[in-house]
């Protein structure tokens, strides 16, 4: 019996002297495995997305997957995960990072490292017209629908400490529940909630964004925590977009003028990955 | 492995979340079993009811929801079906907590389906004779069922009616794709709000698994208050 727990105890402390070691640089695992595996949410128009012609996974954050893994000269994969999958995901490993809408904000330091900050979008709600509402405030005591998950939850209740919040899986999910008045308003980051107001068509004279943000939202790739190597070849190719230009080439092809968004100015830059 | 901070179950906004979960689940759980129980039974004399169409209503029942996964009977309650009704109704309906209200909905459906297959198979055990004896002192087929058949029917179910109870219970986790804030939805909340995934899962685990070991109990007692009667 002994002899038995001896040999478990030693097979154990050698599977993870293993997993250490192959955990001690991610960046030379990725080079190995000759592909990069990144956490995207694809569903969340225009940062990551499917296109309904080819089927594929587009979007701004893709291209910014794909600049990186071409940097590091191997092939990019994309997995798709429910937005509170996110971190718990990278944590595990089954993604190398992850490029889903994720905002870098102090609580969530401790847990996962953030690359430079790759946009910059506040939160707003959408709301009803004929719910009377016209701003932020006038939410107390209102329903109002959301993503699980994400900072929206947490952001619409600092704004407004009385407001009812029901989540769901996915923010497309939310955003039909609004549209079906189990809600009064939809919580999500600007970019995206314009995204779907285009989206409503003709319809869109009943609904109306309210002004006010709720919080300012730094988004960032996600990397996890102590891998320097890695970081510092992702921070160095969104720096080399920025300085390129080819990072303004990218918003406005996902953001600007011609895009349902109709942003007309980047109001950020990529470099720094302070908040 | 991080630290595992027992005294964040124990008090603080995180406990009060994770308690709220738990309360609601259990409105829910017992909501859905107070309503399919009767509803098990009438589907179960439905199959086998005198009349043919009563049969093939009974059937359809069983097969119609039986064979959908309950995800998709939740999401049908709470997104699709309320789209049919008039305007006024549906804004009545959405301005009360029609999360809860859809979640009992597609849980007591589900649940009565396994119950009613259930009771079929007890009132099937009791020898046919009774029910011919039944019949032959002149109660009709109602009388007959309620006075002799179904009661002993009931106490031979017992066993596979606290599994389908089980099964209820933890079935109403899935209500937290419809926005019920129930326990799995809470945890999820504890989850991302302070990134204590252990811990949160923790108290869901220990919490479904002691109200699940408390409805055996319930159950082994109610079987030997009244046990099968020999047939």
């Amino acid at each position: 019996m002994r002899i038995n727990i001896r040999i478990i105890v030693s097979a154990l402390l050698a599977a993870m002297a293993f997993v250490s070691a192959a955990q001690a640089d991610q960046l030379a695992d990725i080079k190995k495995k000759g592909e990069i595996v990144f956490g995207v949410l694809g569903t969340d128009e225009p940062n990551s997305f499917v296109d309904p012609k080819t089927r594929e996974i587009v979007g701004y954050e893709v291209d910014i997957a794909k600049a990186i893994a071409q940097k590091i000269g191997v092939k990019p994969v994309f997995k798709q995960l429910a937005v509170a999958a996110r971190i718990p995901e990278l944590q595990q490993g089954r993604v190398d990072v992850l490029a889903a809408s994720l905002t870098h904000n102090k609580e969530r330091e401790s847990q996962v490292d953030f690359s430079l900050t790759t946009f910059v979008t506040g939160q707003k709600v959408l709301v009803k017209n004929s719910s009377g509402i016209t701003d932020v405030p006038q939410l107390a005591g209102k329903k109002v629908v959301t993503v699980k998950g994400g900072t929206q939850e947490p952001n619409i209740r600092k704004a407004v400490p009385t407001v009812e919040v029901v989540t769901f899986e996915t923010t497309q999910q939310a955003f039909l529940a609004l549209q079906q008045g189990k809600g009064v308003g939809y919580v999500n980051d600007e970019a995206s909630l314009v995204n779907d107001y285009a989206k409503l068509g003709p319809a869109k004279k009943e609904y109306a964004i309210l002004p006010t943000s709720i919080s300012v939202e730094p988004l960032a790739l996600g990397i996890r925590k102590n891998e320097p190597a890695l970081k510092a070849v992702i921070d160095d190719t969104l720096r080399e977009l920025e300085s390129s230009g080819n990072a303004d080439k990218l918003f406005v092809k996902w953001y600007g003028p011609a895009t349902k968004l109709q942003f007309d100015k980047r109001s950020f830059k990529i470099d720094s990955d302070k908040i | 492995m991080p630290h595992f901070d027992s005294a964040l179950l124990l008090r603080g906004q995180y406990h009060d979340w994770l308690l709220t979960g738990l309360h609601l689940s259990l409105a829910l759980w017992a909501t859905a079993f107070v309503f399919a129980l009767p509803l098990a039974i009438i589907v179960a004399l439905l199959r086998l009811a005198p009349s043919r169409a009563l049969r093939a209503l009974g059937t359809c029942y069983v097969e119609g929801i039986r064979n959908v996964p309950l995800l998709a009977h939740l999401l049908f309650w709470y997104f699709g079906a309320p789209e049919l009704l008039p305007d006024s109704l549906k804004e009545w309906l959405y301005a009360g907590n029609f999360e809860f209200v859809a979640g009992a909905i597609a849980l007591t459906l589900y649940t009565a389906a396994y119950m009613a297959e259930d009771i079929r198979s007890g009132m099937r055990a009791i020898p046919a004779v009774q029910f011919e004896a039944g019949r032959a002192l002149g109660f009709g087929f109602l009388g007959t069922t309620r006075r002799v058949v179904l009661p002993q029917a009931l106490r031979v179910t017992v066993p596979p009616l606290i599994s389908q109870t089980l099964n209820l219970w933890k079935d109403t986790s899935i209500a937290t794709v419809i926005g019920v804030a129930e326990m799995m939805y809470q945890a999820a909340r504890v989850e991302s709000a302070s990134f204590r995934s252990a811990e949160a899962f923790a108290f869901v685990t220990a919490a479904y698994l002691t109200v699940s070991l408390l409805i055996t109990a319930v159950a082994a007692w109610v079987h030997h208050r009244w046990p099968v009667r020999t047939l």
